[in-house]
């Protein structure tokens, strides 16, 4: 079995340990004998994007993101498909905030996202910044997800959330959710990294990685003993 | 604090620091700040009877003045601080420099500062109106940008050398400050220090008026050679680690030379120059050498690990992440850290894990492709310092965070102070004891 795993922009989205996420992905497939792949994708390297198996779009600095925006639009057609024929993506804060349709910057200027979905992101007073603990709504086990999030933007919307907020602040700081899940897309806020101290979640996209590839309907289970006293130190630390 | 206390009753005190120092120098920048600051201070003090400056690493506005308050002289011909960047424009409204460093910009708490462009710019912005001498890390291309102040401008740098590499795992800044375009690199240093230039605009490092030119390891110990604008060579022994010393030791020569002081008496000060605040310090323990290296952003740790990579000797390390203020609530950091090159560290004992995020470290070093039987966390770091100094090892390195440096360092010392004890109590004890006669 091979995975091809497309990292995109590593070079323009990758704050706050993002490329934690793709090496838990890697070494979890690894682990378990599935070959992997990851492709670097970005402006001096643009592959297609068809023959991907799990998408990771992480956050940036707001010119990375810029530059990023107005480069990917191109491509929303085949991320829109891809998305829709549920291939797993996992976009983080700045990407989560791209698959939308507009972020509306702190001067009150419209930045067109790639309009995948018909959410907004708008830029408020404040940033949201610290641990944040969340209940999946995924019905993974264990319930929680745990991370840290920093954002000036809050995002609206209708979906189904990735969970509801326990502590933190999540998608606006108002409705107490969290993230957003459709398909097997995921855009979220939590980083810190995401997926090393959320096994749960790191398999839960491999999985639907290889259900949609080789239809697997089922993983190997790993030692996970570091990876969970990590996700519990956050939970005795922050839990209210 | 006391220059929190002292602010607040008198506002205007950084004045008062700024008029009774004859010469300033502030040293601003993410990494280095404060082993440069003691650095250069330690070279001035040999020259001047006062010199005024903040080394235990509080570096902002009340930190300053905390320096001054505790020392309290009517005049200092130097006055040298390490200044935060987030604080760097508070304090220039009122202290006025005559040289100012900047040593690099790499990211480091981002949950504070936000963005390395914006540290840029507010510093960029800061700069802008004051008279005077930028002393400029040439190799680093923020901080060689800010030549486009037209100041007066000094560059220091380090040469391609054995320990430059063709490819870089963390590079803040692909893209060329001045045009955007992707950058080309001849050789990196570290991080982003390198040989760049820009393929669109021709952005590249300025030529360097100080730098070190060839780096030997040896004995435990770096050497350097050393070249001033008269292309002067001058052999430089430095006991402390790593390539981000060498820049820091260049930064500190070149301003030292930059105010006239003579190039042999610079040498021998940086010879004698010794560390005591947790920052690559050593304490000799009757059977082991203990080394504390604060680490406290990917740039640094992924350094302190290449360093740690040359030292052949039996060794267990101690990591201490904690997630205070100080630290950066977001422990995040460490996965954008080159933990993997812990591979090439040669002859571990045991790895510890402390501190407030002693499992994040632990899980970092396992992704890490550590060995997790290598690897044990006790987040007490009292008790893990106890544990780790009982390796039978010739050496022992803890690398802990911020808020972790200087407790850490008091346990390592009562520790020492301990077995200094129980020396000189088995001595007493042998001295006392009735041997049978002859």
């Amino acid at each position: 079995m091979e995975l091809k795993i497309y990292h995109m922009y590593p070079d323009l989205l990758n704050l706050y340990g993002d490329l934690g996420n793709v090496t838990s992905l890697r070494q979890r497939c690894q682990w378990r004998g599935i070959n992997v792949e990851v492709v670097s994708f970005s402006m001096n390297h643009e592959v297609p994007l068809t023959d991907g198996d799990l998408f990771f779009i992480g956050g940036g600095s707001d010119r990375g993101q810029n530059i990023v925006y107005s480069h990917l639009l191109k491509y929303t057609r085949v991320m829109g498909d891809l998305i829709e024929d549920g291939a797993p993506v996992l976009a983080i804060c700045g990407g989560y905030q791209l698959l939308g349709e507009k972020y509306i910057d702190a001067d009150g200027n419209d930045v067109p996202g790639l309009g995948i979905f018909d959410y907004h992101t708008r830029s408020e007073e404040g940033r949201l910044i610290g641990n944040i603990i969340i209940e999946n709504s995924l019905k993974l086990s264990p319930e929680t997800l745990v991370g840290f999030e920093n954002h000036g933007g809050r995002t609206y919307h209708d979906h189904q959330a990735l969970g509801k907020v326990i502590v933190g602040y999540g998608n606006n700081g108002k409705d107490q959710e969290e993230g957003m899940i459709y398909q097997n897309c995921i855009g979220t806020y939590l980083h810190g990294p995401l997926l090393p101290k959320n096994p749960h979640l790191a398999d839960h996209l491999i999985l639907k990685a290889l259900e949609r590839k080789y239809d697997l309907k089922e993983l190997s289970s790993l030692e996970d003993r570091q990876e969970y006293a990590a996700h519990e130190k956050v939970l005795k630390l922050y839990s209210p | 604090m006391p220059g929190k206390v002292a602010m607040t009753i008198y506002p205007d005190i950084l004045g008062v620091v700024n008029d009774r120092c004859q010469n300033k120098i502030i040293i601003t920048g993410t990494n280095g700040k404060t082993t440069t600051n003691n650095l250069l201070t330690h070279i001035l003090k040999k020259e001047y009877p006062s010199v005024l400056s903040n080394l235990r690493g509080a570096n902002m506005p009340q930190g300053l003045v905390s320096a001054f308050l505790h020392d309290r002289k009517k005049e200092y011909d130097w006055g040298v601080f390490e200044v935060d960047e987030g604080s760097f424009e508070r304090v220039t409204e009122h202290v006025k420099p005559d040289y100012v460093l900047v040593t690099n910009f790499f990211r480091d708490q981002l949950d504070r500062y936000g963005e390395i462009e914006k540290a840029f710019q507010d510093i960029l912005e800061a700069l802008e109106p004051l008279d005077t001498t930028l002393i400029l890390n040439a190799d680093d291309p923020l901080v060689s940008n800010f030549r486009k102040l037209h100041k007066k401008n000094i560059y220091y740098g380090v040469t391609q050398n054995q320990y430059s590499t063709l490819q870089q795992g963390i590079v803040e800044s692909r893209f060329c400050p001045a045009c955007s375009s992707y950058l080309d690199y001849d050789y990196y240093n570290y991080g982003q220090l390198g040989g760049y230039q820009c393929p669109d605009c021709g952005f590249s490092n300025p030529n360097h008026d100080y730098q070190i030119t060839e780096i030997d390891y040896q004995d435990h110990q770096y050497h350097y050679q050393f070249k001033n604008k008269d292309q002067e060579v001058q052999d430089i022994t430095f006991a402390y680690e790593g390539i981000y010393n060498a820049y820091n030791c260049c930064a500190a020569l070149s301003t030292a030379l930059e105010v006239g002081l003579p190039l042999e008496n610079v040498a021998r000060s940086i010879e004698e120059f010794e560390y005591h605040l947790g920052r690559m310090e050593n304490f000799q323990f009757p059977e082991k050498i203990v080394k504390i290296a604060l680490v406290k952003n990917p740039i640094g740790l992924s350094e302190t690990i290449s360093s740690i990579s040359l030292d052949e000797r039996a060794k267990s390390m101690l990591f201490v992440l904690n997630d205070n203020p100080a630290d950066g609530k977001d422990v995040s950091w460490i996965w954008d850290a080159e933990v993997e090159k812990m591979s090439n560290v040669k002859n571990i004992n045991q790895i510890y894990c402390s501190g407030r995020r002693a499992e994040d470290i632990a899980l970092r070093l396992k992704y890490a492709g550590v060995p997790v039987e290598l690897v044990k966390v006790d987040d007490n770091m009292d008790s893990a310092i106890g544990k780790v100094l009982n390796e039978d090892v010739e050496i022992v390195y803890i690398l802990p965070t911020y808020t972790a440096v200087f407790q850490g360092r008091e346990l390592v010392l009562a520790r020492l102070e301990g077995s200094g004890k129980k020396m000189s109590h088995i001595r007493e004890y042998l001295k006392n004891l009735k041997l049978p006669g002859r």
